[in-house]
């Protein structure tokens, strides 16, 4: 009973936050909404039994990957009225692109001959001493190793990529160098004279 | 088989933590309404500057060097992620599944010294 | 405790659930009533060093000062200022508090005793202390001032610089303990040492990391020296400037609650939790929470000595501190950690 209340409440928060998301004016407010959606969705992961996939959908979605979209929305000025007043001359393609979704979550849920709300037992084909962060690693580093491999490749190009597109050196600064502070003695940097009275120091 | 039973009062935690947490906010603006001390003025509401009032808007364009160290964390997090089922079924997997891990690693080092070597990682 | 509920005459579920309830507060409201101590002998202990008397006026040797301060706040207006986008501005403090308290529910104070035995204690616990950087990074925006902004931004880079390195090193543990449960983890470490310590941390390949979780664990709830966030010089108060009243306290019973938090990962993950350091049984006589209590306070204490006694990082040295050594460290520790337990522990 409570495993459904949790469910409507969590889809309808997730449907909700999204859908504001999308309508918010701010585009600051736009990002905070998809974090509550994404909040909402690790809600529904743990209704599911997938309480791996929740931890990583909050630690990398909510922690990682907002947390740039905040960045970026923050940084650029971008006028987003302007970006909205396209919507017009977009809408054909994004009507196409909304009537196939709708089609496939149709077919999807004929497909799955409907009941009650009982996800965690219908999607948990995992032996029941074993908890599924143990089962994914079972697999993922055993009969997926090849996937696996291409995701850190994935990973090292993206890494590149971003490198690549966003750093670029400036000119005078004065980065500390940590060696050279060190290897610096004092006979380096000081002098010790002794001049005569009335005499001075020639520098 | 996950225990929701465990979440439950997660849940519960969360609703009275927020519930806590609002009313720490909320009950001192009325409170202070009821006290009187809550009198605004347009000096006192305007935003912290040093005497003089704000030249310009304060949520300027900053470094993009922010959205690159953005970048990265979500890299060595994902990488992270991945760590997490390894650590916790190596003793199933074998040294097969520490070597497989061991090159993702190599490859991520790899990416590691490139962005050392470029400076990404420098903050002047 | 359910049961004991339930002998009342409920059923098993009313029980269950007054005994949750009654579970959540017996977390959270002594945790502020801890917060409002800590900081007393943060000042205490800060003023110790510095050869002064700290509070103590208020209360026998000072003890009230807190709570003279938090009603002097309560009673304070909240300004919002005409510029700053006034949701955002309340539900910042929310944020911080709401997530400080959260990650108290994984946390095992006695064997058995913890609000949610779950499997990913400890992703859940990386999980919430990741949404830290969301009632920082909103307040500094919110306030549409200058100087919060700045420190929002630094405070976000940074909170995010580290939780790379302390992610890495959550491994290694989770590596030794083989579970994210941090009553496993806890378990784990009883008479691990030569069968007479029960301490991760004194084993030669744990004990650098539980150095280097420490020092992020510093950075990552901006404490001294890692404190740029509110580095008075530069940036006034930091994220915090625009905020009076008991959102100002929010902010700052948050920032408290989740420096416990991080004394208490110390102790569990590193140092026994609340087994007694020794594997001896006389001392299972003390009861757990009160180990667990003393390794926290003994942090806590390193905590405030460090903050008394060094001085504050630049904003460089930090990120070089981050990325340069203790993500490179914690990286090949993890493959360290794991080729020794592959050679001695599953071949």
């Amino acid at each position: 009973m409570i495993q459904t209340i949790a469910f409507y409440l969590f889809a309808t928060l997730v449907i909700a936050s999204g859908a504001l998301t999308v309508f918010a004016r701010n585009p600051v407010h736009s990002v905070l909404w998809l974090i509550l959606a994404f909040f909402n969705a690790a809600g529904l992961m743990i209704l599911l039994g997938a309480e791996f996939i929740a931890m990583l959908l909050i630690i990398v979605y909510v922690g990682a990957v907002a947390v740039l979209f905040l960045f970026v929305v923050m940084m650029l000025d971008v006028d987003f009225a302007e970006l909205r007043a396209g919507f017009v001359r977009y809408l054909p393609l994004g009507a196409l692109l909304a009537i196939v979704l709708a089609v496939e979550i149709v077919f999807a849920i004929g497909a799955w001959s409907a009941g009650a709300i009982n996800m965690g037992a219908r999607i948990a084909p995992v032996a029941s001493d074993v908890s599924n962060t143990q089962a994914i690693g079972q697999l993922l580093y055993t009969r997926y190793i090849f996937l696996f491999e291409a995701a850190g490749i994935i990973l090292l190009v993206a890494m590149v990529g971003a490198i690549v597109l966003t750093h670029r050196k400036r000119g005078g600064v004065k980065p500390q160098d940590i060696g050279h502070q060190v290897r610096r003695r004092p006979e380096d940097a000081t002098r010790l004279t002794r001049p005569e009275s009335g005499q001075g120091v020639e520098l | 088989m996950t225990d929701l039973s465990q979440y439950l009062p997660i849940l519960i935690f969360l609703g009275i933590a927020v519930g806590l947490s609002a009313l720490f906010v909320f009950l001192p603006m009325g409170v202070s309404r009821l006290t009187g001390t809550h009198n605004p003025d347009a000096a006192k509401l305007s935003e912290y500057e040093c005497g003089f009032p704000a030249f310009e808007d304060s949520r300027s364009q900053f470094d993009v060097r922010f959205y690159l160290v953005a970048i990265l964390f979500i890299i060595f997090d994902l990488e992270a992620a991945f760590l997490f089922p390894w650590a916790v079924s190596l003793q199933d997997i074998g040294w097969a599944g520490w070597t497989t891990m061991m090159v993702f690693l190599a490859e991520l080092a790899l990416g590691l010294v490139y962005a050392w070597k470029k400076g990404a990682l420098d903050w002047e | 405790m359910t049961a004991w509920f339930a002998s009342w005459g409920l059923t098993y579920e009313a029980a269950w659930l007054v005994a949750t309830i009654v579970g959540i507060l017996a977390i959270a409201l002594p945790l502020m009533l801890a917060v409002a101590m800590i900081i007393y002998a943060d000042r205490k202990i800060w003023a110790a060093i510095a050869l002064r008397r700290g509070p103590n006026v208020v209360g026998p040797f000072g003890l009230l000062q807190s709570f003279a301060d938090g009603l002097k706040v309560f009673l304070q207006e909240t300004i919002i200022p005409s510029g700053a986008n006034r949701g955002l501005f309340l539900i910042a403090p929310i944020i911080t508090f709401t997530v400080a308290l959260m990650a108290w529910a994984v946390i095992p104070f006695q064997a058995g005793v913890v609000l949610a035995n779950i499997n990913v204690g400890l992703l859940y616990i990386l999980a919430i202390s990741s949404l830290g950087v969301y009632g920082v990074v909103i307040s500094g925006w919110a306030s549409n001032s200058k100087y919060p902004f700045f420190s929002a931004l630094r405070a976000a880079a940074q909170m995010i610089s580290y939780e790379v390195s302390i992610g890495f090193i959550l491994i290694s543990v989770v590596l030794y303990a083989g579970s994210f449960n941090l009553s496993v983890i806890t378990l784990a470490q009883k008479g691990n040492i030569l069968g007479i310590f029960s301490a991760n941390g004194l084993n030669p390949l744990l004990f650098p990391i539980s150095v280097m979780f420490l020092i992020s664990s510093m950075a990552e709830t901006a404490r001294a020296p890692f404190d740029l966030t509110e580095a008075e010089s530069e940036l006034v108060a930091g994220y915090q400037t625009e905020y009076s009243s008991m959102s100002f306290a929010l902010f700052w019973l948050g920032e408290y609650a989740n420096v416990i938090l991080m004394c208490a990962l110390n102790a569990i993950l590193f140092w026994g939790g609340w087994l007694p350091p020794v594997d001896w049984a006389p001392l299972y006589a003390v009861p757990g929470i009160i180990w667990l209590f003393a390794k926290i306070l003994l942090f806590f204490f390193i905590f405030s000595w460090v903050k008394a006694t060094v001085p504050r990082y630049r904003y460089d040295q930090l990120m070089r501190l981050g990325w340069k050594v203790f993500l490179p460290i914690s990286l090949f520790w993890v493959c360290l950690v794991s080729g020794w337990l592959m050679l001695t522990r599953y071949s």
